[in-house]
């Protein structure tokens, strides 16, 4: 096996579920976030004698993003900033609620997972990008903003606002309906 | 306490932020902390972004890439490097390795691994250097937490779809012991899960892994951390810290007791 190869299996395919995650969330059909994928792995593995290690998160993150764009038919850096929420959305994935016995509190769950994930879909694509990148994939700042190829600034007041708009969304009080749970 | 008002009112709301990322060096931190305890409007944001932060971790759908999409990827590699020859690997590795062996460079790191060797027993050390250095990586990098939460009700779960085990993720917080978060780790070719607390200013991992049966190492101080294994259930734990040797001991008295 070559040295390239060997360095990609244990650098670039541990952060397949993020890549695979991203590209969910940005794509809508008839695009498929396998097909997005797939392209982006394949661009990044004859590239891949150009990244440090460190770096080999954000970097694959930002050729997927390049390659939905592409897939899309758009340009470079040009995020669509309203989606239709005509987007089937799936439900959350099971292993989030395992753990979690009391089939009522199951339930709830899912319609909370339901809920959550159709107000993402619709928030807008840079939005939702950062909140994916943020929250999901715990990613810092400094990291984003290589993904998504803006200052650190911008990174901070998109995550704010998108932070702001989630929470309006949802209506997130403290003592509110998605909370029920608690 | 409610906020209804503009999304951010304050001056300070980025800095916020930024200190719920995490972002903020300890003295910027710090500043924000003071000022969380006098602004009504970024204690209620603060409230928000933690509650917009739970959300998202315990109810938004996390997409995992199938098999089918991981052997087409194993596919193009083959394709792309041109050999699907699986058993090429062995003989290009042991090649490498007996050229390395025959080079200085080689015999000097031969002579260095077996002193090494010889003072405990190799897997016993090995294991502790593993731990040692998956404690440090997780205090220089910004991946100490992957959920943040004193809530063991958010983290346990968080686990079975993070790692190999969910061990209880308990608040010790009146002992002193608060609870802060839990992430996934590799140690000692596991896929570890980690508790981690605050003791004051220090950070403690609580590493858990499935027990393979292999004796563990004594509790042991390396490059000034206290390192501490137990086994509970079919669970290996062990502690880490720069805490005392004393503190450190506590905690794993609580957790010990918390399993019974």
């Amino acid at each position: 096996m070559s040295d390239r190869r060997r360095r990609f299996e244990a650098q670039a395919i541990p952060h397949l579920d993020a890549a695979y995650n991203l590209a969910r969330w940005l794509a809508r059909p008839p695009l498929d976030a396998d097909d997005i994928v797939q392209d982006a792995m394949l661009r990044a593995y004859r590239a891949f004698d150009t990244v440090r290690g460190n770096d080999v998160k954000p970097w694959l993150m930002s050729i997927v993003r390049n390659c939905f764009l592409t897939a899309a038919g758009r340009s470079k850096d040009k995020l669509n900033v309203a989606i239709p929420p005509d987007h089937e959305i799936a439900i959350a994935d099971s292993a989030l609620i395992a753990g979690q016995p009391d089939p009522e509190a199951t339930v709830i769950q899912m319609e909370r997972s339901r809920d959550l994930n159709k107000v993402l879909a619709t928030l807008p694509e840079d939005f939702r990008e950062v909140l994916v990148l943020r929250e999901m994939e715990d990613m810092s700042y400094r990291e984003i903003a290589q993904v998504t190829g803006v200052p650190i600034g911008t990174v901070m007041s998109r995550l704010a606002r998108a932070r702001a708009l989630l929470k309006e969304k949802c209506h997130l009080d403290v003592e509110g309906p998605l909370h029920a749970v608690q | 306490m409610m906020w209804k008002g503009p999304s951010m009112p304050c001056n300070e709301a980025l800095r916020v932020q930024a200190y719920f990322d995490g972002e903020l060096d300890a003295t910027t931190a710090m500043a924000v902390e003071q000022h969380l305890k006098v602004c009504v409007e970024c204690a209620a944001l603060y409230t928000d972004l933690d509650a917009t932060r739970k959300l998202v971790r315990e109810s938004a759908a996390y997409h995992r890439a199938g098999d089918g999409l991981r052997q087409s990827i194993t596919a193009m590699l083959d394709r792309e490097s041109g050999q699907p020859a699986k058993s090429r690997r062995w003989y290009a590795g042991d090649h490498r390795f007996l050229s390395g062996l025959t080079s200085g460079v080689g015999a000097t790191a031969l002579a260095a691994t077996v002193v090494f060797f010889l003072a405990a027993p190799p897997t016993q050390n090995l294991l502790v250097a593993d731990v040692t250095n998956a404690h440090l990586r997780s205090l220089m990098s910004d991946h100490l937490i992957d959920v943040v939460s004193s809530d063991h009700h958010t983290v346990k779960p968080w686990f079975a779809g993070h790692t190999d085990v969910s061990p209880p993720a308990v608040d010790y917080s009146k002992q002193g012991f608060r609870l802060v978060g839990g992430r996934a780790d590799y140690v000692d070719g596991h896929r570890a899960a980690v508790v981690v607390y605050r003791h004051g200013l220090h950070v403690i991992n609580v590493f858990a892994w499935a027990a393979d049966g292999d004796r563990l190492p004594d509790a042991v101080e390396r490059n000034g951390y206290h390192i501490v294994f137990w086994e509970s259930g079919d669970l290996v734990f062990c502690a880490v810290s720069d805490t005392g040797e004393s503190e450190l001991t506590e905690l794993v008295r609580l957790m010990k007791e918390t399993k019974a």
